[in-house]
């Protein structure tokens, strides 16, 4: 049911999507990237250390190496914690409604489920962003008041950034559990 | 079109019996609350449900029925398809389960007797509903169709969503992002959304979530049971209390209010809206009139309301009365006013150093030598009654420092609001030099911008709010260039005095804003609800979240629905006292052009530009 | 047919020299020919920073274009910065693409420029629509300076319209026109809106005057058609419709309005336009108690200017300067009396019978508008509906996007100059010390590009969806639902022999 395809984010590094079809209107989408490698880490805390080893040199303070171990192992938790994220998933229920989460490096999860009666529609739409014009996914919703207005925009997979390709996939997909309901 | 049922964990492995529910109206959905069991007598089951309906105003009604064949029951069919003959509906649900295969079933049958559809069995987690999706693999269901039917199994399709009633009936559903923010728009919104309308109806069926599985009666239900009241006679107790309490209170604070109105005239009202403590007393005063109010709390807003006032006033206490076990012990109040006269000592004879400096050649600049030597005389004098006032005063400080103290005990907010109130006192001088200084800079600005106007041949039109052209004659451009000049040259000294001023004074302000930011945070924090968050978070939800429990093809899909608390953020966002600081401020540009032209800067908000 | 067969052998060229940059791994044949034409379809990119929402000669210029090149099967684009809250990715009628680029605004609309900040997005928009041609309008717009540089720099060809007359004497002006040489120097081609603004471009910039084409402006004349009946007979009413500012003579105006109010009681003004001049009528409007007789309106929509411009009989212009004065073709083509300045370009617009020129001065202004209004009064003006018919066919946007088109034709055959070309150009032309420090920026601005394209590759720039062109998307979708809307205007006289400059094409 669930097969993993490559493809590749805006700026071409590898990133895999995941479809699971769990029946005919309910679908999974899932967008991972690799996990945190080894060598990053290796690399920024070597540097960390090495500068407060220099700094240690000169001033022979060990406060300073204490505060490296210290300042290294905040970082990595935070990063973990707040700013990598492992996955994105969309779950698309047909006539209940989207559910949108990810989930970070750490296993903490934010989740978001949208009813299918606030949404219009899902479409790829273009947007700059940091200098480049991209292409992403987005949930459109409903003005409660009047169901022809757009009231806002919900982006999707927003941290792994997909290329087009993949977004049409994607977009495809949800179109036809859509279109059923 | 896709059916969902929500069905409770708790029924997950009720002896068979009738569905007791609600079906949505307009939705294609129902939601199952209850199973009342075998052996019932219909017209018992239409009565309770009648009298239900009463009780709870939720359209309550038979969905269908239940079936879990211990063993050995065969021919239940006819009998299932009997009842719905029974209890007439639009349409009528039949699931049923098997012991040993962790399966559903589910049949619809429409009123005209049509066999709507039919999905195989699938798997579920037992009891707990924590089936993590491992299915049981032998869906055979018994899709043989049996029914007066044709078994067109594509027309129907099922989800099953399962809920936890108690998470359910006990949530908060609040509108997604905060829109309309404050705590007045919690509730209300559009109620068309189909969750929304699920979780009113659980939360609504309260009443027959009070029948007790123990009691007698002549039905048996399966549905979430409460697990029995403990310490209730200590929350009986404290009900009956606090009527009286509250009485006394409500008295109390009408008798203190009607005080203030008497004695509320021109110079009092003036004074006291410029002192922090008489503001924070004015809302302690609105703050405990809503805790004490007798009317019960409408809606869930209000009541989180309350319960966010009382929990931070104690909270408030507590502090204040931790603050002066620490003051009154050890002698400390004195020592305190001990080093508060040398303080104001010093301070004063920096600022004459100051003051000297400024009215020599500071920092190189070359002012206008008399203007300079008249300000500073001036401020040289007033420093001079300043330093008298404080030797004056000297002796008494410890009295006064002792019986203002004891206002700590109304909570530690006062007596912040109390510190501010001297600092504000004794930087009085400050005050006074900045409000000097900042006038004549004014004035002066004043003045130059508009001789800047007729030096142009402009004039500012007051009527139309804006800059014509005007022509002025001979003398006038004359004596204008003139005037012009002299104010111009002046300008530097009058600037100088002016900046240093306003340093000083920043400073204060910025000690002073301090305080009362802090005062506002222990006002206006959300103390329930958060500690509300952080042990119940079902009970204040975003949203809601899904789970997949199957994962087989062809299957009803069976889903499980959890609650998704709120985030911090949001719930200090929903449930903050709405305090002076919600309301929107200078913005840093703002206060920037206030310095520039010269405009008074005060650590306090007038309560008349609050905007509602 | 000769012609077009080479044509479309430099395109491949020129698509083989663009290719060496790894942009053109997923680009189409564009020799693909869709549609009326059988000449080869450009991806053309228009930058300005003045467009829609700004209302303007070149705003309503680079639509109009716009509108009828897609028409003719060309794919465009349109860049310019964010107005406000309108950013990002817009889609106009008929799949006009606008890309509103958060580039921050300076003075007057006009973006700041630094040479390189606007690299990244141009060249993100420039790779993503496969643009061959960029045309940049307007020599006021620094967004159209840089992308002309940039455009440059990733080897694109690149066309200039010019839009407006300078000076030579002031510091200000001297400056702009050695900024004007160094961005004209090496574009490859450049367009003029009248002889006028040719002559003034060419000798602002020391251009060849070969590589400079002339192609006027145009009206939309079913927009104005005049309508005599709205007219009030017992008066005469002159209109004027600009933006209130110096350069558009206002303070004539103000002197204008009291003396010719004072000489006719049945004289009245309607003034269309808002700006910072609007001050110095409202002064005069009271100061001569004429609140009743000098009507200002404040700023028009343009689909609001007809019903203005077809109240009045006589039409004012009072520019100072000016390249190509559309309101005055617009004011004719509504049926009025044209008074105008004799200033820029404007004596070459309408023929010597549809208007009164006058020298930029009160005394003057008001000596042909006295003229003028005697004619009324006596009722020997020509009916408003053979003005119209005369001013019907003198200026299409077919005929300007044809001619544009040409333009675009010739341009895709010439090779761009590679960048030691580019710098020995630079350095030959704009004298040693200004071409000296642009040469260094031009380098400076290509290590850029190569930094760009190190760290994101066009490889892994998304190509974008055609919304026109010979395989836009918008096209094909709107005929599948319903008869297209064209925006783009069907005239029917394009005869051209009518035309008053109709050979002012140079076809080589």
């Amino acid at each position: 049911m669930s097969d993993d395809e490559e493809f590749t984010d805006i700026n071409g590094k590898v990133i895999f999507l995941a479809c699971q079809n769990h029946s005919s209107f309910c679908r999974e989408f899932t967008v991972s990237v690799p996990k945190v490698s080894l060598r990053h880490v290796m690399v920024y805390t070597c540097s960390v250390w090495l500068v407060a080893y220099v700094v240690f040199f000169l001033t022979e303070n060990t406060a300073v190496l204490s505060g490296a171990i210290f300042v290294t192992l905040v970082g990595m938790l935070l990063h973990v914690h707040f700013v990598k994220i492992d996955h994105e998933t969309l779950l698309i229920i047909g006539s209940l409604g989207v559910q949108v989460s990810s989930s970070y490096a750490s296993g903490r999860e934010s989740t978001t489920f949208i009813e299918m009666s606030k949404i219009k529609d899902i479409v790829i739409n273009e947007s700059i962003y940091m200098q480049r014009v991209i292409y992403y996914l987005c949930i459109l919703l409903k003005e409660p008041t009047d169901p022809d207005a757009l009231s806002s925009v919900v982006p999707l997979f927003q941290s792994s950034k997909p290329r087009l390709n993949c977004l049409v996939k994607v977009y495809k997909s949800c179109q036809e559990i859509l279109a059923q309901c | 079109m896709v059916l969902k049922i929500f069905f409770p964990q708790c029924c997950n492995m009720a002896a068979s019996g009738l569905l007791i529910g609600h079906w949505l109206p307009g939705q294609d959905s129902a939601v199952v609350l209850a199973v009342v069991h075998y052996p019932f007598i219909p017209g018992q089951v239409k009565r309770y449900l009648s009298q239900l309906r009463n009780e709870s105003q939720v359209e309550l009604a038979v969905l269908g029925s239940w079936s879990m064949p211990k063993d050995g029951q065969e021919g239940m069919e006819s009998f299932l398809r009997d009842l719905s003959t029974i209890f007439p509906q639009g349409r009528w649900l039949q699931l049923s389960r098997e012991m040993g295969k962790k399966g559903f079933t589910c049949r619809v049958v429409q009123r005209d007797g049509g066999l709507l559809g039919e999905e195989g069995e699938n798997g579920d987690g037992d009891g707990d509903g924590d089936g993590d999706g491992d299915g049981d693999g032998d869906g055979d269901g018994d899709g043989d169709g049996d029914g007066d039917g044709d078994g067109d199994g594509d027309g129907g399709r099922v989800i099953f969503i399962h809920y936890d009633q108690r998470k359910v009936m006990l949530c908060q559903l609040h509108p997604p992002e905060g829109g309309a923010r404050g705590v007045g728009a919690v509730i209300g919104g559009e109620e068309s959304s189909e969750l929304r309308l699920v979780f009113s109806a659980v939360a609504q069926s309260q009443p027959l979530f009070f029948t007790d599985k123990y009691d007698d009666g002549p039905l048996k239900l399966t549905h979430w049971q409460s697990e029995g009241r403990e310490g209730s006679i200590i929350v009986e107790l404290a009900k009956h209390a606090s009527v009286p309490v509250c009485l006394l209170l409500t008295w109390l604070l009408s008798l203190w209010t009607w005080l203030c109105s008497v004695t509320n005239l021109q110079p009092v009202r003036f004074v006291s809206s410029k002192l922090s403590t008489c503001v924070q007393l004015s809302y302690r005063t609105e703050h405990l009139q809503i805790v004490s109010s007798p009317k019960t709390a409408l809606g869930h807003s209000e009541s989180m309301r309350k319960a966010n006032i009382f929990v931070s006033f104690f909270v408030d206490v507590a502090l204040g009365l931790l603050l002066i076990s620490w003051l009154y012990q050890e002698n400390r109040i004195s020592r305190l006013a001990n080093t508060l006269v040398p303080v104001a000592d010093h301070v004063a004879k920096e600022l004459q150093e100051l003051l000297q400096w400024l009215m020599g050649a500071p920092a190189g600049f070359k002012m206008n030598r008399a203007l300079d030597q008249v300000l500073g005389r001036f401020f040289l004098y007033h420093i001079h009654l300043w330093i008298s006032y404080i030797h004056l005063m000297s002796p008494f400080i410890e009295r006064i420092l002792w019986y203002v103290g004891l206002c700590a005990c109304l909570g530690l907010t006062f007596a912040l609001s109390v510190l501010s109130d001297i600092v504000a006192l004794l930087t009085f001088h400050i005050y006074c030099f900045y409000v000097y200084g900042a006038r004549l800079y004014c004035l002066k600005i004043y003045g130059l911008s508009s001789l800047w106007r007729l030096f142009r041949g402009k004039k500012w039109n007051v009527l139309r709010q804006r800059v014509d052209s005007c022509s002025y004659d001979m003398d006038q451009l004359f004596i204008g260039t003139l005037l012009f000049t002299v104010l111009l040259f002046l300008l530097p000294t009058t600037a100088l005095y002016y900046l240093v001023f306003t340093l000083l004074r920043l400073v204060v302000v910025l000690f002073q804003g301090l305080i009362h930011l802090s005062v506002d945070f222990i006002n206006s924090f959300p103390l329930f609800a958060m500690g509300l968050r952080l042990c119940r978070p079902y009970r204040l939800a975003e949203g809601v979240k899904f789970r997949v429990l199957c994962e087989e093809p062809g299957k009803p899909l069976h889903l499980m629905m959890e609650i998704n608390p709120l985030g911090y953020g949001s719930v200090l966002q929903w449930y903050r006292t709405p305090t002076y600081s919600c309301y929107p401020k200078d913005s840093w540009a703002a206060l920037c052009k206030k310095l520039f032209v010269g405009e008074l800067v005060y650590p306090w908000r007038h309560k008349g530009t609050k905007i509602d | 047919m000769n012609v077009k067969n080479l044509s479309k052998s430099c395109m491949m060229g020129q698509r083989q020299r663009a290719g060496r940059k790894g942009s053109l791994s997923n680009r189409t044949p564009d020799g693909i020919t869709v549609g009326i034409q059988d000449s080869p379809k450009h991806n053309i990119c228009m930058v300005s920073d003045f467009f829609y929402p700004n209302m303007g000669g070149v705003e309503s210029h680079i639509y109009q274009l716009s509108q009828c090149l897609i028409e003719r099967g060309h794919k465009v684009v349109i860049a310019t910065h964010a107005y406000g809250n309108r950013r990002g990715v817009r889609y106009l009628t008929n799949g006009l693409k606008v890309y509103y680029l958060p580039l921050q605004v300076m003075y007057n609309q006009s973006t700041a420029t630094s040479c390189f900040h606007s690299l990244p997005l141009l060249r993100s928009v420039f790779v993503r629509e496969r643009i061959t041609v960029v045309h940049a309008h307007s020599s006021f717009s620094a967004m159209a300076h840089d992308s002309l540089f940039h455009a440059k720099t990733m080897g694109l060809n690149t066309v200039f319209t010019d839009h407006s007359l300078f000076g030579f004497a002031d510091v200000s002006s001297v400056l702009t026109n050695k900024l004007l040489t160094v961005s004209l120097c090496d574009t490859s081609h450049i367009i003029c809106v009248s002889y006028t603004s040719k002559e003034n471009t060419v000798l602002r910039a020391t251009l060849d005057p070969e590589i400079v084409s002339v192609i006027p402006n145009a009206v939309d004349p079913t927009d104005f058609t005049p309508d005599p009946s709205q007219r009030d007979d017992s008066k005469i009413t002159i209109v004027v419709v600009s933006r209130l500012v110096y350069r558009k003579g206002i303070d004539l105006l103000g002197g204008i309005i009291p003396e010719l109010c004072l000489k006719y009681p049945d004289l009245q003004f309607i003034i269309g336009g808002e700006g910072p001049k609007r001050i110095v009528l409202e002064e005069v409007r009271e100061k001569y108690q004429l609140h009743d007789r000098v009507r200002l309106l404040g700023a028009l929509e343009h689909k609001d200017v007809r019903k203005v411009l077809i109240q009045g009989h006589i039409f004012l212009n009072t520019s100072l300067t000016e390249a190509f004065c559309m309101a005055i073709v617009e004011g004719a083509s509504c049926g009025l009396q044209v008074v105008s300045t004799r200033v820029g370009g404007i004596p070459e617009v309408l023929p010597e019978e549809l208007i009164t020129l006058c020298e930029p001065t009160v005394s003057s202004l008001c000596q042909g508008l006295e003229m003028v209004i005697a004619k009324q009064q006596s009722g020997s003006v020509p009916p408003p509906a053979a003005i119209h018919s005369r001013v019907q066919t003198l200026y299409t946007w077919r005929n300007v996007a044809d001619r544009t088109e040409k333009v675009y034709d010739r341009v895709a055959k010439e090779v761009v100059l590679p960048l030691d070309g580019r710098l020995d150009r630079l350095r030959a032309h704009c004298g040693p010390v200004a071409g000296s420090i642009f040469a260094f920026v031009a380098v400076l601005d290509f290590l850029f590009l190569l930094l760009l394209q190190w760290f994101v590759p066009d490889s892994v720039i998304d190509i974008a969806v055609d919304a026109s062109g010979p395989r836009g998307l918008w096209r094909r979708a709107r005929t599948r639902q319903k008869e297209p809307s064209a925006n783009c205007h069907k005239d029917t006289g394009t005869g051209n022999g009518e035309h008053l400059y109709g050979a002012l094409f140079k076809k080589r």
